[in-house]
């Protein structure tokens, strides 16, 4: 930076480089058109573009591709038109698995979610208190956040284990609230609601955190004055409180509804999906029939399609909002 | 009913320790069970299944490091996850930089975009992301992760770069432009001096996204060489057994960067988080 000419700021400051108004006539005529500084702006886009348009926007692309396309790993696709969505929908074999998922990852994502919300708010308003060791208690809750999901759902994993070497089983057996082994992950009915214990233990901070950012925003004037209309603990809650958290609400239910319903980490860990397809969510099932069995990449792709209308709609509103809100 | 002061304040109290306490078990349990399973002989993880182990060993660290390519996989989770995160800050900035301080048609459009790909996870489009490593040949090559963790690590960066930037104020750029600096450099030596914290938040959730991922790795890679920790872990399952000591030693040691730098940094952790989102 050239210290010496830094007088010239001040009433020379339209003559600088950038806002000089007279320009080459060719000049002027691109930089009508594509913006005052576009050329610099592209150059330092480029990178950014690469990857967003190389790595993210070609193979949304061509996933679509593939949906029309009986493809194997490794062998050149042939073209089936909507042979994938047909099988999906109607087909023998596939038809089943494929609704069976749609249910299967609706319910664990409602339930998830619930639980998260009920729980991150419960940790949030902990913490919002003011109390000896609030920092130790932070630090404690909100390790989950930081542990590898992968390494998170092991550990459950080994939890939840149907001898009587796994820590669950063994504090049943213990305390006597069981007389027999409770196959955690192996029984049909209860298998996904291990998952989602497992899932909500290790993102509940993420809520939790969300809301706490959002309640130390509420002014506290805002509770004083509730407090001397009358109004208690609950009526404070539903009158301050969520009113104050909509905005936060709102964008953490949507933000944990794509990372929990497209999440795979913790079925891949715990059931693979099992048993009998009781914890298949979609994007496991995209999984096994694309990738683990017999590598069907265009069953695969179209199996994630399918869910792409719904997510998209979610990701335009989140975006339309991240953007207000910082503009 | 009006409750007196006290009994509000007794409540109250009853409330924030029953409330602390069944957190911290429902927090601390697995935590523990990593740890203490770590350090538990075999004996007494397989025969006597005990809560609070009468004996303790490092076999299972000895075991981890000594006999598992534990040690390659951290290695290549460490190269990952510093090239992404190097490469996502660089990239980050420059086109944060463009998108809130000059004026070109289609900065609109850009910013757009930038947010919606930050939004749309990496699990629906681990398909065709295969195709695409598999046709440059990056399949089984840990420069192929190095590369797909770019369209996590980079959204997010710009995302987190834009918002502080905008709270930058236009002179002090603008008095360097006068002062005849380039672009480039008023970015340099104006913009990014004043943009560390925000640098560092995009670096920690950078590494902390890069280090955890797991299905890229997982599609994409196949040998020893190549895994990181996290594919690295299921190898050590042998068919259908589990060897939980060693298995929970590598998840602890592997969990150890993440966790540390966590705790470091937790006040722009939440900070970052609320101003972006990330991971739920």
């Amino acid at each position: 930076m050239a210290h010496g000419v830094r007088a010239v700021h001040g009433d020379d400051a339209l003559l600088s480089p950038v806002r000089r108004p007279k320009e080459a006539s060719a000049g002027r005529s691109l930089r009508q058109v594509f913006g005052r500084d576009w050329l610099a702006a592209w150059l330092f886009l480029v990178p950014c573009l690469l990857v967003l348009v190389g790595l993210i926007g070609y193979p949304f692309v061509s996933a679509i591709l593939l949906s029309f396309q009986a493809k194997l790993v490794g062998t050149p696709g042939v073209w089936v038109g909507l042979q994938n969505y047909q099988d999906l929908l109607f087909g023998r074999d596939l038809s089943a698995q494929f609704l069976q998922s749609v249910r299967v990852t609706v319910f664990f994502t409602l339930v998830a979610d619930v639980l998260k919300f009920g729980l991150g708010m419960a940790m949030a308003l902990l913490l919002h208190e003011q109390f000896k060791g609030r920092t130790f208690f932070r630090a404690l809750f909100f390790l989950p956040w930081a542990i590898p999901s992968l390494i998170a759902g092991l550990t459950w994993k080994w939890i939840y284990d149907g001898t009587q070497i796994g820590l669950l089983n063994m504090l049943a057996l213990r305390f006597g609230l069981s007389q027999d082994l409770i196959q955690w992950l192996g029984n049909y009915d209860l298998a996904i609601w291990s998952v989602v214990v497992a899932v909500v233990w290790a993102s509940t901070p993420f809520w939790a955190m969300m809301f706490l950012a959002g309640l130390q925003a509420i002014p506290p004037e805002l509770y004083e004055a509730a407090e001397i209309d009358g109004a208690n603990v609950f009526g404070r809650f539903r009158h301050v409180t969520l009113p104050g958290l909509a905005s936060v609400i709102i964008i953490t239910t949507l933000l944990s509804t794509i990372w929990t319903a497209t999440g795979i980490n913790f079925i891949y860990v715990l059931t693979n999906g099992g048993p009998a397809n009781a914890t298949m969510t979609f994007p496991m099932l995209a999984y096994q029939i694309g990738v683990a069995g017999a590598g069907r990449l265009g069953v695969g792709a179209t199996i994630s399609l399918f869910f792409m209308p719904v997510f998209l709609v979610m990701i335009f509103f989140l975006t339309k909002r991240m953007l207000a809100e910082r503009e | 009913m009006t409750l007196s002061r006290r009994t509000t304040r007794l409540i109250r109290r009853l409330v924030l320790v029953g409330g602390l306490g069944l957190f911290a078990i429902w927090t601390g349990l697995p935590l523990y069970w990593i740890v203490i399973t770590s350090i538990k002989p075999n004996l007494l993880i397989y025969r006597e299944p005990q809560l609070f182990p009468s004996q303790v060993t490092l076999d299972h660290f000895a075991f981890v490091l000594g006999q598992t390519p534990f040690l390659q996989y951290i290695r290549n989770s460490v190269s990952v996850t510093l090239v992404t995160t190097c490469l996502a800050m660089v990239i980050g900035t420059l086109a944060a930089y463009a998108i809130v301080r000059l004026s070109f048609a289609g900065r609109r459009w850009v910013a757009r975009s930038v947010v919606v790909t930050y939004l749309v996870p990496g699990s629906l489009l681990f398909i065709p992301m295969f195709q695409v490593i598999y046709s440059i040949g990056l399949i089984d090559n840990i420069v192929g992760l190095m590369l797909t963790y770019l369209t996590f690590t980079v959204p997010f960066a710009t995302w987190m770069m834009i918002a502080y930037f905008r709270n930058i104020p236009t002179e002090l750029d603008d008095a360097a432009l006068v002062d005849g600096c380039s672009r480039l450099q008023a970015l340099m030596w104006i913009m990014v001096p004043i943009a560390l914290p925000a640098l560092a938040v995009v670096a920690l959730f950078a590494f902390t996204l890069s280090w955890n991922e797991f299905l890229y790795a997982l599609v994409f890679i196949g040998s020893d060489s190549q895994k990181t920790l996290t594919v690295g872990l299921i190898g050590l399952v042998r068919g259908d057994t589990f060897p939980w000591g060693p298995m929970m030693a590598a998840s602890l040691l592997g969990a150890l960067p993440p966790t540390l730098v966590y705790l470091v940094s937790q006040r722009w952790v939440v900070s970052g988080l609320a101003a972006g989102g990330v991971k739920g």
